[in-house]
């Protein structure tokens, strides 16, 4: 019985396509470029973490207040890395995605036709 | 030509035990075929291997080697479901449901126009009439019996295979399913029946197998599985009797032309000769005897 | 495709007769009414609170569902010999396994949504605006529930219920962490762990839950883009669980 090529040519597509799979596609933090996650040096007066630090105890507050300092609402910054590095929020890795829905589709019918039980051949009793 | 219902060819069910034991073969080189309106009786002592044999036929358990198909297919094929029905030994069903759920079920998933009155004749057939709609939770084993019956009825099978289906009933239970069986045969189904109940094989089945610790030891027509062809049984009358005085005995087939003479030389008349018959006990139990070691 | 659907429809009657399905529902809408009482002990951003706690607890919902649905009914069926009548006759072992999950996957979707219908009734209660984007967010986690269905069945062909839960909850923890998070845990091992957290999935694709409680738009085809991953790994998980249930003996 001939084989179908499929499973072959499917599992060869999704191997293209894996080739181009990184260990780090979805670590934002990792591949994201330096203005996308806003940590470019956009601090020019040089204050450091330790004016983010949480505040501490009574009678912080007023020396802390006096350091506290606000950023624009919905920007990316260094104190808003952890909202943004998600791929809702990163449009570049979305055709990663798609890539790898792809992949999984085309792997689940090789899978499916390679573990198909084999048709009995007619025989002669 | 239609390839045969069933066709077992040298079927083989190993089991491989761990750390250095033997391997355990549960069906070891089996071959026999079932014809069309034939019923094929499986027999065998606990643990010969009737149960793994049947699986192994339904796609249940895969074969170590050899085949078992059905019309020239295998047991996974959609066209080998659509014609076959099963009665498995001890059976049990989801028991939140009711037989005619089950059916109207079974019904669609096999495609088959299933109209509730047609559903409620097959219950009556198989005798739970009045209970259509009890939940199977309330059911004695005997009931869901006669429901593995239906459902493996509903769809009129080619192939009917049973396994112990009359294990636990009643001896009336017994009749009606027996009954069943032979009207399905004169419809045309081939059966294959396996069973403990030796009484029950030699009424209704043509044929038989014998199966022990895996291996087929006898097979046959019953006929000639419980011809003993070593005795013959004379029926005669004696010199000047009636058919009211008549003798029935029993010779060893070594002997028989003697006796026939002896009674001939005394005056009495031959009304027939023929070779003894067995019980189907005797049989197996000397197939069982003769595997011993 | 009509006999998967007739048993699929036998399984959702079956489920439901279980109870099972109840008690983890009343479960789940008790921690969002919990949830919704936070806001009484003076916590500040209270719809924020209510929206990013009540999605998380929606996520771990799914995962119970999942596992409380799905991670006993074959090995039920086994055991108690319901199996045999089924793949003997009338259903083959990808029927069987497709019935199983599209009458599972119903119930916990509509478990799931009666879920965020709570979750909706509660924010209203407290006189908070519901966001547009729960409804969106809502089928997504649907389609997050159906994914890890299909990862217990793939767990109950080789596995018993009791370790099916806790390899679930594994997979399900490790799926969201990062690459980096996920390498530290042997860090001994940076290329393994690399490749490994290649091939497991990637669930933060399903974290939609801080901009929606933050009132953040989430572009709607990025719904659609993490539905189609979510239906993808779904079917991936499926047809290997069923390539593992067809190389079972049914003893």
């Amino acid at each position: 019985m001939r084989r179908s090529p499929l499973p072959v040519f499917l599992l060869a597509a999704s191997a293209l396509l894996m080739a181009s799979c990184r260990g780090v596609d979805y670590d934002i933090a990792e591949v994201a470029s330096p203005d996308y996650t806003g940590l470019e040096d956009d601090h020019d007066d040089g204050h450091g973490d330790q004016d983010h630090d949480v505040l501490e105890g009574p009678g912080s507050e007023e020396e802390a207040a006096g350091d506290l300092h606000l950023h624009e609402t919905g920007v990316r910054n260094h104190g808003t890395v952890w909202f943004f590095n998600q791929p809702w929020a990163a449009s570049f890795i979305w055709v990663k995605i798609v890539r790898d829905s792809v992949v999984l589709l085309a792997l689940a019918c090789v899978v499916q036709v390679v573990s198909r039980p084999r048709r009995l051949r007619r025989h002669d009793p | 030509m239609e390839d045969r219902p069933l066709d077992v060819s040298e079927l083989t069910k190993t089991y491989r035990r761990s750390f250095g034991m033997k391997s355990h073969h549960a069906v070891d080189s089996v071959s026999f075929r079932v014809a069309p309106g034939e019923i094929l009786g499986f027999l065998g002592p606990n643990g010969a291997g009737k149960t793994t044999t049947i699986k192994c036929i339904l796609g249940l358990l895969r074969p170590t080697s050899g085949s078992a198909s059905l019309w020239g297919l295998r047991p996974a094929d959609p066209r080998v479901r659509a014609r076959i029905g099963y009665v498995p030994e001890n059976p049990d069903y989801e028991d939140s449901f009711t037989p005619m759920e089950f059916l109207r079920l079974f019904a669609s998933m096999r495609g088959l126009d299933a109209g509730d009155a047609g559903l409620r004749r097959l219950l009556a057939r198989v005798g739970l009439q009045g209970w259509e709609s009890s939940r199977i939770r309330g059911f004695s084993k005997g009931m869901r019996q006669r429901l593995s019956l239906a459902l493996a009825l509903q769809s009129a099978p080619d192939l009917l295979i049973m396994d112990e289906p009359t294990g636990g009933l009643d001896p009336i239970a017994r009749k009606e399913f027996r009954d069943i069986m032979l009207e399905e045969r004169a419809r045309g189904a081939a059966i294959f029946l396996s069973s403990h109940l030796l009484s029950e094989v030699e009424t209704v089945c043509d044929r038989a197998v014998i199966l022990s610790r895996g291996r087929k030891v006898r097979e046959g027509a019953l006929s000639d599985l419980l011809a003993n062809e070593d005795r013959h049984r004379i029926v005669h009358l004696p010199p000047g009797g009636s058919s009211e005085d008549r003798i029935e005995e029993t010779v060893d087939s070594s002997g028989l032309q003697d006796r026939i003479d002896a009674i001939r030389q005394s005056g009495g008349r031959i009304l027939e000769v023929r070779p003894a018959f067995r019980s189907l006990e005797e049989v197996f139990l000397s197939a069982m005897g003769g595997d011993r070691g | 495709m009509r006999t998967t659907l007739a048993f699929a429809g036998m399984t959702l009657r079956s489920l439901l007769r279980r109870r099972t399905i109840y008690g983890i529902l009343i479960v789940i809408l008790l921690a969002l009414s919990g949830i919704g009482q936070v806001p009484s002990f003076g916590v500040e951003g209270e719809s924020t609170f209510i929206v990013d706690f009540g999605l998380f607890g929606l996520e771990i919902g799914a995962m119970l569902l999942a596992i409380g649905l799905a991670s006993n009914i074959y090995p039920r069926d086994r055991e108690q010999r319901t199996a045999m009548p089924l793949l003997a006759v009338p259903l083959s072992r990808g029927q069987y396994l497709g019935g199983r999950f599209l009458g599972a996957a119903l119930v916990q979707a509509a478990a799931l949504l009666l879920s965020v219908l709570g979750l909706m009734a509660i924010l209203a209660i407290h006189g908070y605006a519901v966001p547009g984007d729960l409804v969106p967010a809502a089928f997504l986690l649907v389609v997050e529930g159906w994914f890890l269905l299909a990862v217990v069945f793939f767990f109950s062909f080789w596995t018993s219920p009791p370790l099916n839960a806790p390899l679930t909850l594994l997979l399900f923890i490790v799926s969201q962490m990062s690459v980096l998070q996920f390498v530290s845990l042997v860090p001994t091992a940076p290329g393994l762990m690399r490749t490994l957290r290649l091939i497991l999935p990637h669930m933060d694709v399903f974290r939609i839950k801080d901009p929606i409680a933050h009132d953040f738009a989430v572009p709607d085809v990025y719904f659609l883009l993490a539905a189609f991953y979510g239906l993808a790994y779904t079917a991936f998980m499926l047809s290997v669980a069923l390539a593992v249930f067809r190389t079972r003996d049914l003893k």
